[in-house]
């Protein structure tokens, strides 16, 4: 039964007799600009169109009022009803003001789209939702097997069935080349970065990660939401792979990749670069293989396994950047703290401020030393057993100078001895910045010299570190 | 042994440097050999540093017993697979041993004659220095992502590697290019190289990964060295895009014979704010730190103020000068620049020796924080690599002292006057470089920007800079 929908006259475009068609006007009359809305919520002005399966999958759905033939497209419709000549005042399509737009539901009642509210707005769209997912798949590819509804699934798939592989070192197989690079780039990373959080090996499951980029190929910043791709869209990379989706937080890495910057085209290039410059500099006198850039990272923590260990070897067995790790081999040696072994440059910087000290005349005349003297006894240093010298602080505590200053003034004799829990010969005590500090006298001590500086020197006294430190200091130059 | 002040012409206690001090600092003599084995590694850290140190002066002042014996002190303590500051103090050590052998040419002719220096073993040498440490890595990145955004919108490309031994950089960039949105150019890549081997090695892997990705390309080998470069057999062509790769190799064009251009002082009158000097003056004259040098018993340059913002203080090379003409010649659309953050062409051996300990020193910590001590891998870098450079940047002067790094101020400097202009580097790649860092899981590397260039460091010591230069003309 045709209804009118009260404000539009003579609206005869595919509603004629013959078809059951009911219309089911939802509310006003005003005139729907064509926006596209949000997807999932379709204008609430629209009109929403319910059609049975058998109108939906009618080939001929534009009818012509004359003489009732059928037409596929609604132009051709038009073309054919030039024909009749027809007056003037019904030559034009009837409506005069915008068509507006419409929305259909799918006729499946246990579908999702059967509600209005989850209408979808394109009659093709909805034609081949429906063929899809309540449909027959009648249309099958020959080389995989894989079977399709909509003729024109299967054709596009046929395109890139079987066409290219690319094969990541995980097992993981891509036909389309930007998901391969992009999975590569991520996929140790992201293998040593879960194991390190969790600590295994066994990791490979999770190395079997589906990096979907979206159709346009280069967008990294679209890894982030690889499971939106659901039905919606034809990227049939999810399905083929047939791999476990991958929680989202498999992502985790990526943050800074979100941020990166909307030329997608140099991002993606960005990461096949510098995932391949680890990616293939293991040569020489190997077989090249396509070993990862992770794989020469972990060059370095591995200590004797020969080059030629096999990737996969490889990423579980140095799984997290086992740089410091524990992964067994070398575990000790890097379960070394900071403290106790001295970087050569912590060294340095030592030398340097003890040097420093040690280095102003005027100080060192005021305390009736000089450095050129060799008398013995007042020596600053003094690599002898038994002397305990309270000198400097391995942390560089900006309290060192006057420590210092201290053994200048007072000589190899004054021994903190309680404060000192051992002897080591230079008084280097880690951690125990500032012990044994000089007492009033000698602080005063300190303090009238710095009325006396002399070339700046003497503000290595009650400077930090940094002020006596040479070499990193751009006042060296040439 | 006693602390000296000694007013020679060369060093000793001359520069105004704390470690100087440091190494004056008298010993008490009581060192017997049980109580050495019981030193701490701190303590013995600090005493191969004043040994070093004092060694050097000695050898600065030419006084070849003393030197004889510091070298026998830091031999007992000093060992190539001990820690950190033992594996220094090894290299230094032979160092300064090398440079007190070549006062007795025959000695040392007759020692080194037998050495055969294989050419496997030295690619195998940069490869593991390419895979223990980030620092190639990261000026590839860099270098090529300056390429790529250079070189949007062209379709021919010429890139031009001065040292085309390492094949990972391009591969990484052909890949790039591959993926770019308008389609990969027509590549060329010139090698440059001493040997052939290597690039006939570097050809392979090249051509084969353009295969691979279906780019068009072509590798031209030249195999020469850096400073008889012929610019002819670079082929350049017209209308060709022009890049040039330089990764730690511009500074070996500063070894001059530094005794001519001393000899010829004269007052350095150079203006460097007018930009007609580009390309005009012949740099004959001497520095003025040469000049202060021989004044004065200080090797050291005065204040610090001057030093650093004074143009003065470049010296002069004509090698370098014709060797960046030649490049400015070939109008570039870029040209990266990768060197070593540090300074160790300084005139007297002190300087260098003192700048080398600092320099080195991070490197060694480096390694010794991310590789473990027995790897056989960080020992030959340590040696092969490492050892060498500090050999020759203390043993050798004149021509044969290749080792001239510079800090990045200095490079600005010189580039400028060889007239090319400064691009900054993209933001992009820095971030790449650091997500390569953080993939890398260590996290004592840094890098940081600096007014447009980029530089590596190591727990803040920085040690590679990054610079990217357009050919400026008509500016």
């Amino acid at each position: 039964m045709e209804e009118e929908v009260e404000n539009s006259s003579g609206e005869a475009s595919g509603s004629s007799s013959g078809n059951q068609l009911a219309k089911n006007s939802t509310n006003n009359t005003e005139a729907v600009k064509r926006k596209r809305n949000l997807p999932g919520m379709p204008d609430p002005e629209a009109e929403v169109i319910s059609l049975s399966p058998k109108t939906l999958m009618a080939t001929n759905r534009f009818i012509c009022e004359i003489c009732n033939k059928g037409f596929q497209r609604d132009q051709n419709l038009q073309l054919h009803r030039r024909g009749h000549n027809l007056p003037w005042k019904l030559r034009q399509r009837s409506n005069k003001e915008v068509v507006r737009k419409r929305v259909y539901v799918c006729p499946e009642p246990t579908c999702i789209h059967h509600d209005p509210k989850r209408a979808l707005g394109d009659l093709t769209g909805i034609k081949k939702h429906f063929s899809r997912k309540h449909g027959e798949k009648k249309w099958k590819c020959d080389k995989c097997g894989k079977k399709y509804a909509v003729q024109s699934d299967w054709k596009a798939h046929g395109k890139t069935c079987g066409s290219k592989e690319y094969k990541c070192d995980c097992g993981t197989v891509f036909s389309r080349r930007d998901s391969f690079v992009t999975h590569r780039a991520f996929c140790d990373a992201l293998a040593d970065e879960s194991s390190r959080k969790d600590g295994g090996g066994g990791k490979l499951q999770k190395l079997a990660l589906v990096v979907c980029s979206s159709p346009n190929s280069s967008s990294v910043v679209s890894m982030a939401q690889p499971v939106e791709n659901t039905g919606q869209t034809e990227l049939p990379i999810y399905q083929k792979t047939e791999l476990p989706k991958n929680p989202v937080g498999h992502f985790q890495l990526n943050p800074p990749l979100a941020g990166v910057n909307g030329s997608s085209g140099s991002s993606s290039t960005g990461t096949s670069m510098f995932n391949s410059v680890f990616g293939s500099a293991l040569s020489g006198n190997l077989q090249p293989q396509p070993s990862s850039f992770s794989d020469l990272v972990c060059v370095a923590s591995r200590e004797s396994t020969s080059v030629t260990e096999p990737p996969l070897l490889r990423l579980s067995s140095n799984s997290g950047f086992t740089l410091f790790g524990t992964t067994g081999k070398d575990s000790s040696q890097f379960a070394r703290p900071s403290q106790p072994a001295m970087s050569a440059t912590a060294l340095l910087q030592k030398a340097a401020e003890m040097g420093a000290t040690a280095s102003n005349p005027s100080l060192l005349r005021g305390f009736n030393m000089s450095v050129a003297s060799s008398s013995g006894q007042q020596e600053t240093l003094q690599w002898n057993a038994g002397h305990e010298v309270n000198t400097a602080s391995a942390s560089g505590h900006p309290t060192e100078g006057g420590v210092g200053l201290t053994e200048l003034v007072t000589g190899p004799s004054l021994l903190f001895g309680s404060k000192l829990p051992t002897h080591d010969f230079l008084g280097l005590r880690m951690g125990l910045g500032g012990g044994g500090l000089p007492t009033g006298g000698v602080s005063a001590l300190y303090s009238s010299m710095r009325g006396t500086a002399v070339g700046g020197r003497l503000d290595v006294v009650d400077g930090t570190a940094s002020s006596i430190v040479e070499g990193n200091s751009e006042a060296k130059s040439d | 042994m006693e602390g000296m002040v000694q007013d020679e012409g060369s060093s000793s206690v001359t520069s105004s440097s704390p470690l100087q001090f440091f190494s004056l600092m008298s010993l008490s003599p009581g060192l017997g050999s049980p109580w050495i084995r019981e030193m701490k590694s701190e303590e013995r850290g600090l005493y191969l540093i004043h040994l070093l140190i004092s060694c050097a002066n000695h050898v600065a002042a030419g006084s070849l017993e003393n030197a004889n014996i510091g070298l026998d002190q830091i031999s007992q303590l000093a060992s190539p697979d001990g820690d950190t500051m033992q594996r220094i103090a090894a290299y230094f050590m032979q160092a300064l041993a090398d440079r007190v052998l070549k006062a007795l040419p025959g000695i040392y002719k007759a020692l080194n004659a037998t050495k055969i220096s294989s050419v496997a073993e030295g690619i195998m040498v940069r490869r593991f220095f390419f895979d223990l440490c980030p620092f190639l890595k990261l000026a590839f990145v860099i270098t090529n992502q300056a390429i790529i955004e250079a070189m949007e919108g062209e379709k021919i490309v010429h890139i031009i590697d001065l040292n085309a031994a390492e094949p990972a950089q391009w591969i990484a960039l052909i890949q790039a290019l591959s993926a770019r949105r308008e389609g990969p150019p027509h590549l060329r890549i010139t090698g440059i190289h001493e040997q052939k081997e290597v690039l006939e090695q570097t050809a392979l892997r090249l051509t084969e990964e353009a295969e691979k990705l279906d780019i068009p390309f072509q590798f031209n080998p030249v195999v020469s060295k850096l400073e008889n470069l012929d610019i002819e057999s670079l082929r350049v062509k017209t209308g060709e895009a022009v890049a040039i790769s330089s990764i730690l190799q511009l500074h070996s064009l500063l070894a001059s014979d530094d005794e001519i251009h001393r000899k010829k002082s004269s007052p350095p009158s150079r203006n460097f704010s007018s930009a007609h000097f580009h390309r005009v003056l012949k740099m004959n004259q001497s520095t003025l730190g040469e000049l202060m040098e021989k004044d004065m018993a200080n090797g050291y340059s005065p204040s610090p103020d001057s030093a650093s913002s004074s143009p003065l203080f470049l010296p002069s090379s004509a090698k370098m000068e014709s060797f960046l003409m030649a490049l400015w010649g070939l109008s570039p659309k870029v040209m990266v620049v990768a060197e070593q953050e540090s300074n160790h062409n300084g005139s007297t051996l002190m300087e260098r020796l003192l700048e080398a300990l600092y320099f080195y020193g991070s490197l060694f910590d480096c390694l010794e924080s991310t590789v473990p001590r027995a790897s056989m891998e960080r020992i030959k870098v340590e040696k092969m690599l490492f050892g060498e450079e500090i050999k020759n940047i203390v043993a050798c002067e004149g021509v044969e002292r290749k080792e001239r790094h510079e800090k990045l101020e200095k490079w600005v400097q010189r580039l400028d006057l060889a007239g090319f202009g400064r691009v900054p580097l993209s933001y992009f790649g820095l971030q790449q470089a650091r997500r390569l860092l953080q993939s890398y899981g260590c996290d004592g590397y840094r890098i940081k920007e600096e007014n447009g260039c980029q530089v590596i460091c190591w727990q803040d010591r920085a040690l590679f800079s990054v610079s990217s230069w357009r050919c400026r003309r008509y500016d």
